[in-house]
């Protein structure tokens, strides 16, 4: 269980977070909605290490994670597939998928993660020698996705991963991602498709200006009047 | 046509140092961003620590050179952590002044050890191969075999370890880097380390047939700039390149017009591709 207890984190002088409380039960999907600039990266980058906690704490599987680092917030369980992928274009899609396997490089299990992260998305199988950078948005949020994978989560943060995506793509991509929480792993994930995400998730967060103002399990937030006046645009 | 095998042999000895010397920059340009201005100093202490453990010591040239290449990296993983590192969140220019800094400490360093005056490093390997009717020595031979031999290590290196594959990927996404669990603090030593190892086996072959002194590697350090500009920075086909290209402008150039032309022929290539292709030859686009 992931347990955010009054978190505070921001730029330079200003905080971009206000106190947000949320936990991730293991195994259960968890959505975070929210619009544009309502601090839902920054809350991922948080959690990831990438950004510093200012106040309050982290905790995940009973460990104090709000001093770690990135590197052994991975190595915890938490991979964190970053919104703009942030994959290493020049690299072979094969190269990047293993590289994600780094926190892990000696363990046995990889090459069985390799073949369970072709399964989800065949298409990489084909494209394993061509650079990351070539792909379309999609095969490229795969790879993003199955590069977080390799590093065997027991928690996987999503941020937006349908941006930028045409909705064909967006549909494939969310199926995906509901694969990935039926085969056991956490989900947390951020999403402007308010209704689609709701519709795989167990539960969800409104984040507005940095602070959590509803939540609830994701079916009852589906027919909130608020909600489906904010974000389902009924 | 004797001559011009002859040159072409010492461009290409050059061309291997400049090679070794310019990898190491270029790498530490990608990982760490920044201009690594005492480059030239880790050379000359190579260079001297080379040349102590050979003369002093009396270990063979080949061990001599390895011993030192491993003192360098040490040294090289030091400078990242005690001048670079706390200087990470700093301006760019702030990491310029502390590498001239740490510049000047090497040569006095060496000066206070080594004193002033030039030294020479005899040559431990003597004798000359006849190859298409010219003369080479075998010195310039084994710099050429062993630069061919270090590069093709460093390609394995990069391109197949783990390890290797971790300074790439900080080069290409420092963000994805760090969230697959690579810590970029380490890749930064290792790069360093391994940038003032390569300058070692750059400067150790090339020693016994220039002088040592402690203000060796400014020239060189001019150089090595010149070619990873030319190059692109950050790019190490556009190094490899761009050092064995220049080597041999100027060992040409020194040969058939003038020797007091050949010096400046780096800086003439400079002006001009700056002029043209600002980006260097090899890359595509700006990186950032």
């Amino acid at each position: 269980m992931l347990t955010l207890d009054n978190v505070s984190a921001g730029y330079d002088a200003t905080d971009v977070l206000h106190g947000v409380s949320i936990t991730a039960r293991p195994g259960e999907l968890t959505v975070i909605l929210g619009a544009n600039g309502s601090g839902k990266t920054t809350l991922f980058k948080t959690i990831s290490g990438l950004m510093r906690v200012r106040a309050g704490s982290i905790a995940y599987e009973g460990r104090q994670l709000h001093r770690a680092r990135p590197n052994a917030i991975v190595k915890a369980g938490i991979a964190h597939c970053p919104e703009g992928r942030h994959l290493f274009g020049k690299m072979s899609v094969e190269k990047n998928l293993r590289l994600g396997s780094y926190p892990h490089r000696n363990s046995s299990r990889t090459e069985e993660i390799y073949a369970e992260v072709l399964d989800l998305f065949p298409i990489l199988k084909e494209k394993s020698k061509q650079p990351a950078g070539s792909l379309s948005g999609g095969q490229q949020q795969m790879v993003a996705i199955g590069r977080a994978l390799m590093s065997d989560p027991s928690l996987l943060i999503l941020d937006e991963p349908s941006m930028g995506l045409a909705p064909i793509v967006v549909e494939q991509v969310l199926e995906s991602v509901a694969q990935i929480n039926r085969n056991g792993i956490g989900v947390l994930l951020s999403e402007q498709n308010a209704k689609a995400s709701l519709a795989i998730a167990h539960r969800g967060y409104v984040l507005a200006e940095g602070r959590i103002v509803l939540a609830d399990d994701a079916s009852r937030l589906l027919n909130n009047p608020e909600v489906q006046a904010a974000y389902l645009g009924l | 046509m004797t001559l011009f095998i002859q040159q072409l042999f010492n461009g290409l000895a050059l061309g291997g140092v400049y090679c070794l010397a310019a990898i190491g920059l270029t790498l530490v340009f990608g990982v760490l961003r920044i201009p690594n201005l005492a480059h030239g100093a880790l050379y000359m202490l190579g260079a001297y620590i080379t040349y102590f453990f050979l003369t002093t010591v009396g270990v063979p040239y080949i061990a001599a050179i390895g011993i030192a290449a491993i003192m360098l990296f040490v040294v090289g993983v030091g400078l990242e952590r005690l001048v670079f590192h706390p200087l990470r969140n700093s301006p760019h220019t702030h990491h310029m002044i502390a590498a001239v800094g740490a510049m000047f400490f090497f040569q006095a360093l060496a000066q206070a050890i080594w004193g002033a005056d030039f030294r020479r490093m005899d040559t431990p390997i003597t004798g000359e191969l006849r190859i298409l009717g010219a003369e080479i020595s075998a010195q310039r031979i084994v710099i050429i075999v062993t630069a061919v031999i270090v590069l093709a290590l460093l390609a394995w290196f990069i391109k197949r370890s783990i390890h290797g594959q971790t300074i790439e990927a900080i080069e290409q996404d420092r963000v994805g880097a760090s969230l697959v669990g690579i810590n970029p603090s380490m890749v930064a030593m290792l790069t360093l380390g391994l940038s003032a190892l390569l300058a070692t086996i750059a400067a150790g072959l090339v020693a016994p047939i220039n002088l040592l002194s402690p203000t060796m590697g400014d020239a060189l350090n001019l150089k090595v700039f010149a070619i990873i500009i030319l190059g692109g920075l950050g790019s190490l086909p556009g190094a490899i390149v761009g050092g064995f290209a220049l080597a041999i402008a100027e060992t040409m150039t020194a040969t058939y017009i003038s020797s007091a032309v050949g010096e400046t022929v780096a800086f003439v290539v400079l002006v001009a591709v700056l002029a043209i292709k600002p980006n260097g030859l090899f890359t595509k686009a700006v990186q950032r």
